[in-house]
């Protein structure tokens, strides 16, 4: 009986017990790969930086469903628009996701007036915003309230041909008031109007990649085979951001650009940091079927990071300010998480925003652990607060040990810190020759400078002992040819002797 | 031994016109030198891959393998003397198998006398100091075939461009070969493989 009883404590002491265990610690399960490229371009499996957390419909929001929305952007206020153009409206919501307001025209003058297929945003400081009026030909400049303040129409300059038709796609503007526009049908560059909406002159031109091929294959055709040939235009860009020096980061589409990503300076040219393993331009091993990378838009974010959107795969790739590819997340799909046709992406308040055209939603994305580290340790050294960095590198290595971008982090900080071998073992270990080599550098006079008397005497001794021994073997040799020099005479005489003794 | 190994070498890769005229009228050189030559250039080349300072070594130590490396320069060796044999015998060479064997394995000297040194020198490199790693190299292989052309010449008393032309066959005899070979061995495959359906189908059927 006492046996049975405890038995029975036993069992409910077990199944509580099991109960009471915690559950295994699941990854939160994406339905996307998460990966980054080591040194020899190999995909290797890395923790999700960024996991989906919540979807919303227009029909979530109470406005209805999107129709082909075409571009968001959140505000410095933290107000979130968004673009719905199949719809020609902008809707505003505020930052815990309720509609503000929803724009739909505008009183110019006494005359209602509404938009037509509008595909692009932008809001500056003021809160003012610049809505690319496509089909109308127009930049319409609303203040926060929705008030007309001015309009961007048809630009004239003698630079563009008499029958040039103006269709804005995108727009941005930087801290000096001039509005950068990308056009459609514009091979030139990006469009830049001044304050007051006067056209100034096109930044940022891509260059014309010679085709080898396709040059010798000219010259054998014949005129009506060149006319028929696609011919040698740039390609156009896909989208614009700002950054808060009042740097331009432009995407294009090029298929074979090694530089679909350009960081513009004022005067228009390229200054971005490539200073990575390999290029900035997403995937860098893909299936010829996936195609590469094609961006379509961009994000700045905090501490000189940036985000680009590829819409071929559904992918965000991050970046630091040096070119490193920091994480990757997305892809194609109908899950949670996944796209159809992306087409914007946005930054706010630590989340990452994805519009969709396809599905017509905005997915949110938060960062895991992994994300939220690695981009506190970017943030640190962005600031030269490399010191600050060493533990959370560190901690990014625990979770995961094949992130190179910390190894080479960490060896940054301990150079500074004049650690040289140990900075040396890390530059190893991120294989960052560069790195290696100046901290090797350093290294080396140290030794020197420490092992310098003793190897100098060392040598001092081992000279003297040389000579020593040479002066003794030629005094030897001298004394043994003195000595033969002897002997046979010696023996001469001794024969001689011997001989006229007998 | 002292001589064989070490004398006669090291004065030949400096003075190779003497020193292959020599080995062909007064019987200077020894096979059993030429196969050490042959083995420490395979040690070297792996001494290379394995050691040589991070800065200069791009090798992924994943793939590293030694059987792999020994075999990349053995081959290629016999490939090139069997080569030059079968093209200069049709050429009215005068060098016999074996004295195309030495004087290809002599040639190889330099490679084993600059490469082990620069693997040990290369570990005290900075990154513009590795210039002089990638010069000595280039040195090394200059030399090899600075070597290599001056004793088939002298092997097979030929002239300048007879030596060049000769050269440049054997290189292309090399690639029939390999291609000969290739085929042999897939219709080898073949032939085993219709043999083995045959028994099969012969057991199964009983």
């Amino acid at each position: 009986m006492i046996a049975k009883k405890w038995l029975l404590a036993g069992t409910v002491a077990s199944l509580l017990l099991s109960c009471a265990a915690p559950a295994p610690v699941h990854a939160e399960a994406v339905p996307y790969e998460s990966y980054n490229y080591n040194y020899w371009e190999e995909a290797v499996p890395a923790p999700a930086a960024y996991i989906p957390d919540r979807t919303l419909t227009g029909k979530d929001l109470g406005v209805g469903d999107f129709l082909d929305p075409a571009d968001m952007v959140v505000a410095d206020s933290g107000l979130i628009y968004i673009v719905d153009t199949g719809n020609a409206r902008i809707i505003c919501l505020d930052s815990s996701w309720r509609v503000d307001k929803v724009i739909t025209g505008f009183d110019n003058a006494g005359k209602e007036e509404t938009f037509k297929n509008p595909s692009g945003l932008y809001v500056n400081d003021e809160g003012n915003l610049f809505v690319a009026d496509t089909d109308n030909g127009r930049i319409v400049v609303l203040s926060p309230d929705g008030e007309l303040l001015r309009m961007i129409e048809q630009p004239e300059s003698d630079i563009l041909p008499a029958d040039f038709k103006f269709i804005p796609v995108k727009v941005t503007v930087d801290q000096a008031e001039r509005v950068y526009v990308i056009a459609k049908g514009i091979f030139e560059g990006i469009m830049q109007f001044d304050e007051n909406g006067v056209f100034i002159g096109y930044v940022g031109t891509n260059k014309v990649k010679r085709d080898y091929t396709e040059y010798i294959w000219r010259m054998f055709s014949t005129k009506a085979q060149k006319a028929q040939m696609a011919l040698f235009v740039p390609t156009e860009f896909s989208n614009i951001d700002v950054d808060d020096k009042g740097f331009l980061y432009a995407t294009n589409i090029d298929p074979g650009s090694k530089e679909p990503v350009k960081r513009l300076n004022p005067s228009g040219e390229d200054v971005l940091k490539r200073f990575g393993y390999f290029d900035v331009l997403g995937d860098i091993r893909y299936r010829m079927s996936v195609g590469p990378s094609k961006f379509t838009d961009i994000k700045v974010l905090p501490d000189g990071r940036y985000s680009a959107l590829d819409a071929n795969q559904g992918k965000v790739f991050t970046y630091n300010d040096e070119g490193d590819l920091l994480y990757v997340y997305g892809g194609k799909g109908n899950q949670t998480g996944t796209f159809k046709i992306p087409a914007a992406i946005e930054y706010a308040a630590g989340s990452q925003l994805v519009l969709d055209r396809g599905k017509g939603n905005i997915v949110v994305f938060k960062p895991t652990r992994f994300g939220s580290i690695v981009n506190e340790a970017v943030g640190y050294h962005y600031n030269g607060e490399d010191a600050q960095a060493v533990p959370v590198w560190k901690e990014v290595l625990k979770l995961n040990a094949n992130y190179d971008i910390a190894y080479i982090g960490i060896g940054k900080s301990l150079l500074m810190e004049k650690n040289n071998k140990e900075a040396m073992k890390y530059f190893k270990l991120g294989l960052d020759r560069d790195g290696y080599s100046v901290a090797f550098k350093r290294y080396r006079r140290e030794v020197m400078q420490e092992h310098f008397g003793t190897f100098l005497t060392s040598v001092m001794l081992l000279a003297a002992v040389w000579i020593a021994y040479r002066i003794f073997g030629f005094w030897r040799r001298k004394r043994q040819s003195r000595a033969s020099r002897q002997a046979p005479h010696n023996l001469k005489e001794g024969n001689a002797h011997e001989a006229g003794f007998h | 031994m002292r001589q064989d190994f070490i004398k006669f070498p090291l004065h030949l890769i400096v003075h190779p016109f003497d020193s292959f005229w020599d080995m062909k009228y007064e019987g200077k050189g020894k096979l059993r030198v030429t196969l050490t030559i042959l083995l420490l250039v395979v040690i070297s080349m792996i001494l290379k891959d394995q050691f040589a300072g991070f800065l200069v070594n791009y090798n992924d130590p994943r793939h590293l393998n030694s059987i792999v490396q020994l075999f990349t320069v053995v081959f290629p060796f016999f490939l090139w003397c069997l080569s030059n044999w079968a093209i200069t015998t049709l050429m009215d060479g005068e060098g016999k198998f074996k004295e195309i064997m030495m004087a290809t394995g002599y040639a190889l000297v330099p490679i084993v006398i600059i490469y082990t040194p620069m693997v040990v020198a290369s570990r005290f490199m900075a990154e513009e100091e590795t210039a002089f790693y990638y010069l000595m190299m280039s040195v090394a292989s200059i030399w090899f075939i600075g070597l290599l052309f001056v004793g088939i010449m002298t092997v097979h008393q030929y002239t300048v461009l007879k030596t060049v032309v000769t050269m440049l066959l054997t290189v292309v005899v090399m690639g029939i070969v390999v291609f000969l070979g290739t085929l042999v061995l897939s219709m080898l495959q073949q032939i085993t493989e219709f043999f083995i359906n045959i028994y099969r189908e012969l057991i199964f059927r009983t």
